[in-house]
């Protein structure tokens, strides 16, 4: 754990210092006539971000000087897994709005699917025909609202 | 009070409103009771469809889910070693080896017993005390009200996750991101980066689902393999003999019933402790009382299975406390609930008992009713639950991010919803797994408005540190939060001492 929470730490500390100086005064307005600044409340937040990431490197830092490098790590399996949802989500956000919705949809319950393992024919092709047909009972019928 | 309640009984029991709370007792109990599902999950993934409800069954419905899921996770807990969340280990810990002495059924009906007396309890208290504390609440001003707020992100940071620094800074990122959108003041664009969708702010409702279910997804789906041996094992591990609660079973779980309701209800009221805390600490309390030591572990231990369920049960209408009497909310439940309150154009808050009292009696008379309904839905669908635990994740898990999706969709103004719900989801997975607390976020970016109000109004009305004289109950919990950062620093940094000895050893 404390080789990433260093690294935790550095990332937080770089993202509070962007938010400080870059994001802020650029995204924010002076406020003109306004009593207090609407930058007020994002920077009291970022310096104490900025602050405890410090913090954190520092004892970070100070816990692998000392040799204690236990943790677990993020299992290869669940980074995978977790590009690979991200993926279908977003193929399913591109197909959404290029093709057709009942196309995004059915695609990703199907892809994700496939990919925990599921071969049975019935079920791959059932379980998205029955979350398709009952979305459209639900929304465009019960509902009467309308996706897509 | 039983007179209000009473008054308002005909649109709580309306067919239609007992239909949603059914339906959400019932869904709720589902997902439960399915391996790596939670009542988090389930709560966030539902909210979309509370949009086209009325207020009251709306916010039955997903007290019904909550209730629901947080009894059914036992299921996965006793019959597959598999806590549907972390609040139901200690079920696990005393009900898994109950189930594989052929005991399941035995467990599972003390663990709905135990989860529907735990409820009851803390539904009745959280109906006599909210509106006594609301009526306090009341004479808050600004500057005490920026105080409490400060000092509750302190206390739930510093007991939500293993490190004080970590969980401020999850705190703290919650309010910096809830700045985005059109400030309060001037309605002047900040940290919008040019795009007319965040111009309302990042809306809640993705945030959640991507925080609290997608990113869940993520690792389960991860983890498919281990949920598939252990749904595996299933089929050698159930036996029919001991299938009833005996009176001699009863004896011995009433006292630690009553305990962990007790221990449920007062850690659910205390914001940021949340469910595990309070599983945790009944189920410790009643294998201390029992004086079996490891045995309690290894055989299993019925009064283990009800102080645990008992007590976590007790934590969701408790946690509802600080949320109906003050507007903070102390849980996940609580802060997802905000989302469904402003859905429906309501502020939770002490203005609730003024301005909406019949919907506050109606959630209540349906929380009631929604106890009532789990004891039912879980007995006599024990047997299906216990099926349905045996369901492959690979069919259950695209379903959930299908719905995550719709939700996303539906509460996000479309396709941005989705990106939003994305965005979050990988930060949530990076919070889970790096130890920032997505409790504290979450409740960080739903309070941060307020925060935001009330520390306008106080710079405004004090201008002179002396003046802060004037507001004895904000010093208070101004140097609350003072002492919380330094004494739950060193709790954090004595516990972790003792878990490195521990390993060790």
């Amino acid at each position: 754990m404390p080789k990433s929470d260093l690294y935790a730490g550095i990332g937080l500390m770089m993202f509070g210092l962007i938010t400080l100086f870059v994001l802020i005064p650029t995204q924010t307005s002076d406020g003109g006539d306004a009593s207090i600044s609407p930058a007020l409340l994002p920077q009291i937040c970022a310096i104490c971000i900025t602050g405890l990431a410090v913090l954190l490197t520092m004892q970070a830092a100070g816990k692998l000087k000392r040799g204690k490098v236990a943790g677990q790590a993020v299992p290869k399996t669940e980074w995978i897994s977790s590009a690979a949802v991200i993926a279908a989500v977003g193929v399913a956000v591109l197909l959404f709005k290029y093709v057709n919705p009942a196309v995004a949809a059915g695609l990703l319950v199907l892809g994700l699917m496939l990919y925990m393992g599921e071969r049975r024919i019935y079920f791959l092709i059932g379980i998205p025909a029955f979350l398709l047909i009952g979305a459209w009972l639900l929304f465009y019928q019960v509902l009467g609202t309308a996706i897509g | 009070m039983l007179d209000e309640l009473y008054s308002v009984a005909g649109s709580a029991f309306a067919i239609g409103n007992l239909a949603w709370i059914l339906f959400g007792v019932t869904l709720g109990y589902l997902v439960g009771a399915l391996p790596g599902l939670g009542k988090g999950t389930a709560t966030a993934v539902a909210i979309p469809l509370t949009f086209y409800l009325e207020p009251l069954s709306a916010i039955a419905f997903l007290v019904g889910i909550s209730k629901g899921s947080t009894a059914g996770s036992a299921v996965s807990a006793i019959l597959l070693n598999t806590p549907g969340e972390p609040s139901s280990t200690p079920t696990a810990m005393a009900g898994y080896p109950l189930a594989r002495a052929g005991k399941a059924q035995k467990a599972l009906k003390m663990g709905l017993f135990a989860s529907v007396l735990g409820d009851l309890f803390s539904t009745v208290v959280l109906i006599l005390v909210a509106q006594e504390l609301a009526e306090y609440a009341l004479g808050i001003g600004p500057v005490e009200l920026t105080a409490i707020l400060a000092f509750s992100m302190v206390f739930i940071a510093g007991l939500s996750g293993r490190s004080m620094i970590k969980g401020l800074i999850a705190g703290l990122f919650g309010i910096l991101i809830s700045c985005m959108g059109l400030e309060i003041e001037t309605g002047s664009p900040r940290l919008t980066f040019g795009l007319l969708e965040l111009y309302d702010g990042l809306p809640l409702i993705p945030v959640a689902i991507g925080m609290l279910a997608l990113s869940e997804m993520m690792i389960q789906i991860g983890q498919r393999q281990r949920l598939s041996d252990e749904a595996d094992l299933l089929k050698g591990s159930t036996n029919r003999e001991d299938q009833i609660v005996t009176l001699a079973d009863w004896k011995n779980c009433i006292r630690p019933i009553v305990r962990g309701s007790l221990i449920g209800t007062v850690v659910g009221i205390l914001p940021g402790l949340g469910a595990s805390v309070g599983s945790f600490l009944s189920y410790g309390a009643e294998r201390r009382a029992s004086g079996r030591g490891a045995d309690f572990e290894e055989s299993g231990a019925i009064e283990g299975v009800a102080a645990a369920e008992s007590a976590d049960n007790a934590v969701v209408p408790a946690s509802l406390v600080p949320l109906f009497a003050i507007g903070i909310p102390g849980s996940v439940i609580a802060a997802i609930l905000i989302g469904a309150f402003t859905i429906q154009g309501i502020t939770p808050g002490p203005l609730l008992f003024l301005e909406n009292k019949d919907l506050i009696l109606g959630v209540y008379v349906s929380m009631l009713a929604a106890s009532v309904m789990l004891l039912f839905i879980g007995y006599f669908g024990q047997n299906m639950f216990a099926r349905i635990v045996r369901i492959s994740p690979a069919l259950i898990m695209p379903i959930v991010v299908f719905l995550c999706c719709i939700g996303a969709y539906l509460q996000g103004g479309g396709t941005f919803g989705i990106g939003v719900m994305i965005a979050f989801g990988i930060i949530g997975f990076f919070s889970k797994k790096y130890d920032f607390s997505f409790v504290t976020f979450l409740i960080g970016f739903v309070i941060g408005p307020s925060f935001e109000l009330s520390l306008r109004q106080s710079l405004g009305l004090v201008t002179d540190l002396p003046e802060l004289l004037d507001h004895p109950v904000a010093i208070v919990f101004a140097v609350l939060a003072v002492v919380g950062v330094w004494r739950l620093s060193v709790l954090q940094r004595k516990q972790m001492a003792e878990m490195a000895k521990a390993e060790t050893n």
